[in-house]
């Protein structure tokens, strides 16, 4: 399986992997890597099982026949974090405003994840929704800087910048204790996060391995599997970070 | 004030002293040769002049200054100087190269160091390989080449250690000449290092005995070879004949040496009692068959032990209660017939004693 | 195997349509790379001569250390520069952090021992006396270390080679501290790192067969340099 990083770095495949394993006595790998890259190890029959946010491309690797299905198992969201003396004053506004005062009045820098992972994903749509062209955003100052890299090494230097940036809920509570960073924008539908699992299409992949891929799926749309996700990190963190949906496309 | 003095100088290598308390003073425009044998610590004392080793004691003066005073001194000081190495090395580049790197360490270029490197080049006759890499040349044209960028520079100090030690004869005189040649051209001063006591004579006007890290003696060419200090030194500048005894009578300067029964007269300031040598060279002893009333005031029978011809001269071993060896001409030589077992007069004069202390 | 067809295809492509944003990319490889690797020449080879022709206690230990650090993965420097960078870092009042100085920096750090340790052993060929020659010839002490390092100029020029070639080949520094932002600190390894992670393997091959031809042209290069 590979899964995006998110999934990972937050601990949340660690937690669910033996139980898994456990269960169906089998042994899961799972790959560590961007929306992007999962969605490529897909079509190449890499694996068998993708855990990926990128709700439009995953629509398009289902259309185009190397997924059986979507499958949304939870969500959270994400937030636009920021240093504390907010610089660009993007406090209470929301994602698309935010992103047009960057744009327009300047006063901060942004650190993009540029790496085409489904956080990338989101905020390209955010600057579509606020206006903007990706297109001319790349090149509009030196503000805008494109760190093409994870989301842990990207809410680093922003911290180092004292930048802006886009991150997931899960990755930032993790990271916090070694930023500079609070969130300054986390209310607004478009921020909403979605995590589904997709099985890759039996066309790329052998027949047994289908078979297990359907099990997981059963595994993490279980009741019992969904309460552990809706309780998972609340302790460590004071906070949920994913809120089950098992199967349905949250509103 | 000497141009380079070395003030109780000493060097050690590691625990062991190789140079022990030299006091050398070479004037402005001599050349001195400092003779020795193999080991005497001649290279490490030239090393020291050159500035490329710092000593373990002792100071160096150079034109009245303390080459010690710092760093920029030194360099200062040595880019006055040049040395040869005994077993010179060249550089991996063109000949040309070799004898332009000491100018252009000066920051001499252009059509100055073109002219300066191609007259040089022309004097040691080398011309013709200018382009060569130096690395590609026979020994004696590396030997070359290292005078040649040494005097490139025109040092006001030369320093030439073994110039002629490692070569085959024909490059060994055709490296004294230019040696030669330098001395005669320019005002350079020179200090040499040989174990050829014959060529420190030829070059020298002055020389310094060295044996065992020590500066034994120094002096005019002749005063050294006549009139050595001690018995090492004697017998390291070619006196052969070294004879102990102790002086029995001293009247006027003129003492007798008992010597086993055997007495020499001598001219010497040593008084009676004094152990000594008697040093006589071989050259100024004279052979004949019979007894021969001459000037000489000393004379003694004994019997002939061994003949060698050398060129012109032949050299002959004789018995006269004491080993003797005495120079004859070829000629006079083969007159008297001189063969092993032979009867002979040996004679030599009061004056041609050289009278040593002994410790 | 396709893939590698079509990657040398559009490397191909994207060397001859002179992509501006793949020339830029290999530019500042080249550019920070070819700083690194003759700022650490400029302090390596001298210091190659001090260590090889000087005696001092603890020269053995001492090229054995920089014999180890030969191997020092770029990683563990690049955590060291990061530290000593960043915002809490003690030089972080520098903010030097994500610049190519810092890259520039690191990958000295990273090339440093193999300069000197190359160095080191390519002196170990120059007889002594070549160094006294030149003294007693007037040279000061940093024309003799040239005289020397010129006698060994074939062995140097390859030190300086590899420690180039570690140099524009490492991923580790460029990335910790450079941070790979597109049009600042992006290089190619940088970029094939981010490409393959987005998907995108030819284009990641095409940068790899670029970075393998500039590394073969510089050593064609180097190697016409020697000949002369």
């Amino acid at each position: 399986m590979a899964t995006t990083t998110s999934l990972y770095d937050t601990g949340l495949w660690g937690y669910l992997e033996p139980r898994f394993e456990e269960k169906y006595n089998v042994e899961l790998d799972v790959i560590y890597a961007g929306t992007g890259k999962a969605l490529e190890y897909g079509r190449r029959g890499d694996v068998a099982i993708i855990t990926v946010h990128s709700k439009a491309r995953e629509e398009q690797f289902v259309a185009e026949g190397y997924g059986v299905a979507r499958m949304p198992f939870a969500y959270n969201y994400f937030l636009i974090v920021g240093p504390e003396a907010d610089p660009a004053g993007l406090k209470g506004l929301n994602p698309e405003e935010a992103f047009q005062k960057l744009m327009e009045t300047g006063g901060g820098s942004f650190v993009s994840r540029g790496d085409d992972s489904g956080t990338h994903s989101k905020e390209k749509s955010i600057w579509k929704n606020a206006g903007y062209a990706y297109e001319e955003v790349q090149p509009a100052g030196s503000w805008y800087i494109e760190a093409g890299t994870g989301m842990g090494p990207t809410l680093m230097m922003a911290s180092e910048k004292q930048a802006y940036t886009l991150t997931d809920l899960g990755t930032f509570l993790i990271y916090r204790g070694k930023l500079e960073l609070v969130p300054v924008v986390d209310k607004g539908d478009i921020l909403l996060n979605v995590y589904s699992a997709i099985v890759v299409s039996p066309e790329v992949i052998p027949e047994a391995k289908i078979e297990m891929a359907n099990n997981l799926i059963d595994f993490l749309t279980s009741p019992e599997i969904q309460e552990l996700i809706s309780n998972y990190g609340v302790e460590e963190y004071g906070r949920q970070l994913f809120i089950p949906c098992a199967g349905a496309e949250p509103k | 004030m000497p141009f380079i003095e070395t003030v109780n100088l000493g060097q050690k290598y590691g625990e062991r002293d190789i140079l022990k308390n030299i006091n050398l003073r070479v004037e402005r425009g001599e050349v001195f040769a400092l003779i020795g044998p193999t080991g005497a610590g001649k290279t490490t004392l030239l090393r020291l002049i050159d500035l490329i080793d710092m000593p373990a004691t002792g100071k160096i003066y150079f034109d009245g200054v303390d080459t010690a005073e710092s760093a920029k001194v030194r360099l200062a000081t040595r880019r006055r100087m040049a040395f040869v190495l005994q077993k010179p090395v060249v550089f991996n580049r063109s000949v040309y190269d070799n004898v332009a790197c000491g100018l252009r360490w000066r920051g001499m270029k252009g059509s100055d160091l073109r002219t300066r490197v191609d007259g040089i080049l022309e004097m040691v006759g080398l011309s013709a390989d200018k382009s060569r890499n130096a690395r590609t040349l026979s020994g004696g044209e590396v030997q070359r080449v290292a005078i040649a960028r040494a005097i490139a520079v025109e040092p006001e100090v030369l320093l030439l250690d073994e110039p002629t030690a490692n070569l085959d004869p024909v490059s060994a005189s055709r490296i004294e000449e230019l040696v030669t040649s330098i001395i005669r051209h320019y005002t350079t001063t020179i200090i040499m290092a040989t174990h050829d006591m014959s060529q420190g004579q030829r070059l020298a006007d002055r020389l310094g005995v060295m044996m065992s890290g020590e500066l034994l003696q120094t002096g005019d060419t002749r005063d050294v070879f006549t009139l050595p200090r001690n018995r090492e030194v004697a017998e390291f500048v070619g006196v052969e004949n070294v004879i102990d005894g102790v002086v029995v009578s001293s009247e006027d300067r003129v003492v007798t040496i008992d010597s086993g029964g055997r007495f020499i007269e001598a001219i010497s300031d040593h008084a009676v009692g004094v152990e000594v040598s008697a040093c006589v060279r071989p050259e100024d002893i004279t052979l004949a068959l019979s007894r021969v009333s001459s000037s000489a005031r000393n004379s003694f029978d004994g019997e002939v032990r061994w003949v060698v011809s050398m060129g012109p001269f032949t050299r002959v071993e004789i018995d006269c209660g004491f080993p003797l060896v005495a120079l004859v001409t070829r000629k006079s030589a083969g007159e008297m017939g001189l063969a092993k077992g032979q009867k002979v007069f040996a004679a030599f004069k009061a004056t041609g004693v050289h009278v040593i202390k002994r410790n | 195997m396709i893939e590698l067809w079509h990657g040398l295809t559009r490397a191909i492509e994207l060397i001859v349509t002179l992509d501006p944003e793949v020339m830029e990319i290999a530019g500042r490889s080249l550019q920070i790379s070819v700083t690194s690797a003759l700022l650490a020449s400029a302090i390596c080879l001298p210091l190659g001569v001090l260590i090889h022709f000087r005696r001092f206690p603890g020269k053995r230990v001492l090229v054995s250390l920089i014999q180890t650090f030969f191997s020092i993965p770029t990683v563990a420097i690049g955590l060291f520069v990061f530290v000593l960078f960043s915002r809490a870092g003690p030089l972080g009042g520098l903010d030097l952090m994500f610049t190519p100085l810092v890259m520039v920096l690191g990958q000295m750090i990273l090339i440093t021992p193999i300069l000197l340790g190359l160095t080191i052993a390519a002196l170990s060929g120059v007889d002594k006396a070549i160094l006294d020659t030149a003294r007693s010839l007037g040279a000061s002490g940093f024309q003799a270390a040239v005289v020397a390092l010129r006698e060994a100029r074939f062995a140097v020029m390859a030190a300086v080679i590899m420690g180039f070639g570690r140099a524009i080949s490492e991923v580790g520094i460029a990335l910790m501290v450079g941070g790979n932002i597109r049009g600042f600190t992006r290089v190619i390894t940088t970029a094939i790192s981010l490409e393959t992670s987005r998907g995108d393997l030819e284009l990641s091959l095409a940068l790899g067969i670029i970075l393998i031809s500039i590394a073969l042209i510089i050593n064609i290069i180097l190697n016409r340099i020697q000949q002369r």
